[in-house]
This record gives structure tokens, C-alpha cells and sequence, in this order.
């Protein structure tokens, strides 16, 4: 009997471990995964904030975040991004969220993916000089876009091979259509002009798991990436990087302001401001 | 060549079955401008494009020189994503991909070489190369992006 009882102890405790290693791994996942992001208004001048779940704004470019409020269906599912345009409508997208549009400054949501095959959105962007062309990343399918704010969507592109983490349309020059869009994924960023055809990697970029990409909006030849290993500058759209060397801590999402002025934030959604290109970082307030 | 043949054919044929549906068949109009597409392309096109329009080994990274090579025109290509307009305008005008390393154009320019009539003519022999799908996108893409007028 005690050999027994025994046995069921060893085959329990056993069990419990395997179940917290489990969700260890898991909870690693899921904190991996819920990083913050920040998006520049030029409308409405002012910096959008995504973390743990929930959208900020600041409208004094200082580290005082106002909350926007959110569709219900948020809690349930991943917000991994936000974009305003110049109509002064809000996007957000997310796994289980799907994209949803606010016109009213978040009092009211409607959900704008009932042409795409899930919602299971990954990245999502807004096309730099047309504000009804929307482009959707759907999770294990591609890359679809909207010519009419979301009521019609058709799939453009399976997409880069690996998951994308941030969506980036640019009105850079030599496009054969109208721009390009950089995808970022964990391990490079790529391009692909907004006819679809064909992704490339950018200028090789050894620095580990990239984060966030941004240009500087009236010369978007000049473009910044957040990764691992710091800052790295391109001055000819990402097809050779330069590392930017300075005080920055690790940040893991980037966003310009039409002055120049390069806003981030830490992994813990601290907000931190440079006005000479990236190379010395300091809190808003500082 | 053979699939190349299979490939028009199916074309023909489903351009004719679309245009019984219609109401109207096959005109031999459209079958001579398709052979006048094809032979366009084959004398033009074909060296860089292969003869089935099969493009250049790894033509999704640039060579040694730092220039794309020519992609293909068929279902694997991008040819199918791009509205008559631009397909019109890349082959009239050529391109240049601003990432080549050379300062020559990634597609050379053919209005010096060819007719407005037969670069329309060789656009409508690549699209006997897509899938039904294909087409129908590249359709889709080209309502508001069409053909110029000139090219009629």
C-alpha cells in the first residue's frame, strides 16, 4: 500500500511540475508576446500608446498617458497596435480583435474585418498618404488590404514566410505602385513595394530579435530599427544599417514626429525622447 | 513548349467558352493577336524571360552585379499582381529597381521597339501564362488602371 501511495505522490509531483514548466513557458510566451507599442499622431500632434491591453494617449509629448477607451472584446484577445490618420479615425488590431475603427475618439468601436477569414490580426498599418487603404496581417494566411476603410478586403500576398511583428507602409520613392511596406519579424525586416511583389530583406542586420521600425516622415529614405543589440540607422531606406552608438537602453518600439524627434519606449512602456538621431535618450520630463 | 502550347490553349478555350456564354465566339481576331503576343514575346522577351516564361534562376535576390534578375511571367511570378496600366508602363518605359547596384535599368524600355498595339498584345499573351484566379485579380487590379487608348 505505502509502495502505492508512493508511487502516486512521485507521479503527482511529477505531473505538477511538468504542468508549471508548462505554464512557465507559456506566461514566458505571453510576456514575450504583449509588448508595448507607440504610434505619432501628426493629426491630432500627439503620441499613442499601447501596453498591457490598453490604449494611451499624450498629448504634450511628455509621460503623461490620458487612457482611450476600448471595445469590451479587447480583454479577451491581444492589442498589438494602433494607427490614426489623417481623418482623425483610430484603428486598432489584435489577435481574437480582429481591426476595429473609432472616429469618436474610442467612445464607440466598429469592427471593420468581416472581409478578412479571421481575426486573428498580427500586424496591421495604414497606408502613408491614403487613409482608406488599410493593410492586415491575418495569422497563418497573409497579407490582405482594403481600398475602403475596411468594408471590403481582398488578400494580397501570403506574406514574408515568418510572422510578422510590425507592419510599416512608407511613401519612400521607386515603388512601382504608390510605396512599400516593411514587415518586421523577429529575426530582420523586410520590404516589398505596395504592388506585392516579392519580399526582400533589408542590409544585413546582425543584432539580434529586431522589434520596431521608423522613418522620418518627410525623408523616408532615413530609417531607424529597434532591436536587441541597440539602434541601427539606415540613410537609404534599410538597404545598409549603421549602428547608432550612445546611452539608449533596449527599446522595443520607435515612432518620429514630423520635427525629427524620435519617441520610444522601454519593454516596461517607459516613454523615452532623442533629438539627435537616436544617439542620447532621456525621459520626457527629464 | 509543349506546356507553353497547353497553356494557350486553355486560354483559348476558356476564352471562348466565356465569350459563347456571352453570347458571341471566339473571334479569329483575338486568336491572331494572342499568336502576334506570343511570337512578340518569344522575339523579345523570351531571352530574359526564358521561352515558357519560366524568368531567371533565384530571381527574387539580386546577382553578383547587384541587379534583379527577370522574374517569371507565370502562376509562381508577380506579373499577375500588377494592373494593365503599370504592366503597359513597365514594359514601355522599363524599370529600375532602386536597389539595383548598377546604374542600368532592371527592364529595359521597348516603346522605341515596340507598337503601343504590341506591347497590349504581348501584356494579353502573358495572361494565357496565369491561373483563372490570377486573372481574375489582375482584372480586378486593372478596373481604373487600364490599357491607354493609344495602345487600342
Amino acid at each position: 500500500m505505502n509502495k502505492i501511495t508512493s508511487r502516486f505522490w512521485r507521479a503527482l509531483s511529477l505531473t505538477s511540475w511538468v504542468m508549471a514548466s508548462l505554464s512557465f513557458v507559456s506566461m514566458a510566451g505571453a510576456t514575450e508576446e504583449a509588448l508595448p507599442s507607440l504610434s505619432y499622431d501628426q493629426t491630432g500632434e500627439r503620441l499613442l500608446k499601447v501596453q498591457a491591453n490598453q490604449l494611451f494617449e499624450s498629448t504634450d509629448g511628455r509621460a503623461a498617458w490620458t487612457m482611450i477607451p476600448l471595445p469590451d472584446e479587447v480583454a479577451e484577445g491581444r492589442l498589438v497596435t494602433v494607427s490614426a490618420t489623417a481623418e482623425q479615425a483610430l484603428y486598432i488590431a489584435g489577435p481574437s480583435i480582429g481591426v476595429q475603427r473609432s472616429i469618436d475618439q474610442g467612445e464607440s468601436w466598429h469592427e471593420i474585418d468581416e472581409g478578412l477569414p479571421s481575426q486573428d490580426v498580427i500586424a496591421f498599418t495604414v497606408h502613408r498618404n491614403q487613409p482608406e487603404t488599410l493593410y492586415a496581417v491575418v495569422v497563418d494566411d497573409g497579407l490582405y488590404q482594403s481600398e475602403d476603410t475596411g468594408t471590403t478586403w481582398k488578400k494580397m500576398d501570403s506574406g514574408p514566410a515568418q510572422a510578422v511583428r510590425r507592419l510599416i507602409h512608407s511613401d519612400m520613392e521607386g515603388s512601382m505602385q504608390t510605396g512599400w511596406l516593411y514587415a518586421v519579424s523577429d529575426d530582420v525586416v523586410r520590404l516589398s513595394m505596395d504592388c506585392f511583389c516579392g519580399w526582400r530583406p533589408t542590409g544585413d542586420l546582425n543584432a539580434g530579435r529586431v522589434y520596431d521600425l521608423a522613418y522620418k516622415l518627410d525623408d523616408p529614405e532615413h530609417v531607424y530599427v529597434a532591436t536587441e543589440q541597440g539602434l541601427w540607422r539606415s540613410d537609404n531606406g534599410g538597404q545598409e544599417w549603421q549602428q547608432v552608438r550612445g546611452n539608449a537602453p533596449t527599446l522595443v518600439a520607435l515612432t518620429l514626429a514630423p520635427q525629427g524627434t524620435l519617441y520610444a519606449l522601454d519593454r516596461e512602456g517607459e516613454l523615452m525622447r532623442s533629438e539627435d538621431q537616436g544617439q542620447t535618450w532621456t525621459p520626457p520630463d527629464a | 513548349m509543349r506546356k507553353r502550347w497547353i497553356l494557350v490553349t486553355t486560354w483559348l478555350l476558356m476564352s471562348a467558352a466565356g465569350q459563347a456564354m456571352a453570347g458571341g465566339g471566339p473571334s479569329s481576331r483575338d486568336t491572331s493577336r494572342l499568336e502576334e503576343g506570343e511570337r512578340i514575346y518569344q522575339q523579345y522577351c523570351a531571352s530574359c524571360h526564358g521561352s515558357e516564361g519560366e524568368g531567371q534562376p533565384n530571381w527574387e535576390r539580386q546577382n553578383t552585379q547587384g541587379e534583379l534578375p527577370a522574374p517569371p511571367h507565370g502562376p509562381e511570378g508577380h506579373t499577375w499582381k500588377h494592373s494593365d496600366a503599370m504592366l503597359y508602363r513597365i514594359i514601355a518605359e522599363g524599370w529600375r529597381d532602386p536597389w539595383n547596384k548598377t546604374e542600368r535599368l532592371t527592364m529595359p524600355a521597348f516603346e522605341d521597339v515596340l507598337t503601343p498595339a504590341e506591347i497590349r498584345s504581348v501584356i494579353n499573351f502573358l495572361k494565357s501564362l496565369w491561373t483563372s484566379e490570377q486573372r481574375h485579380h489582375q482584372a480586378e487590379e486593372s478596373v481604373g488602371a487600364s490599357f491607354p487608348t493609344q495602345s487600342e
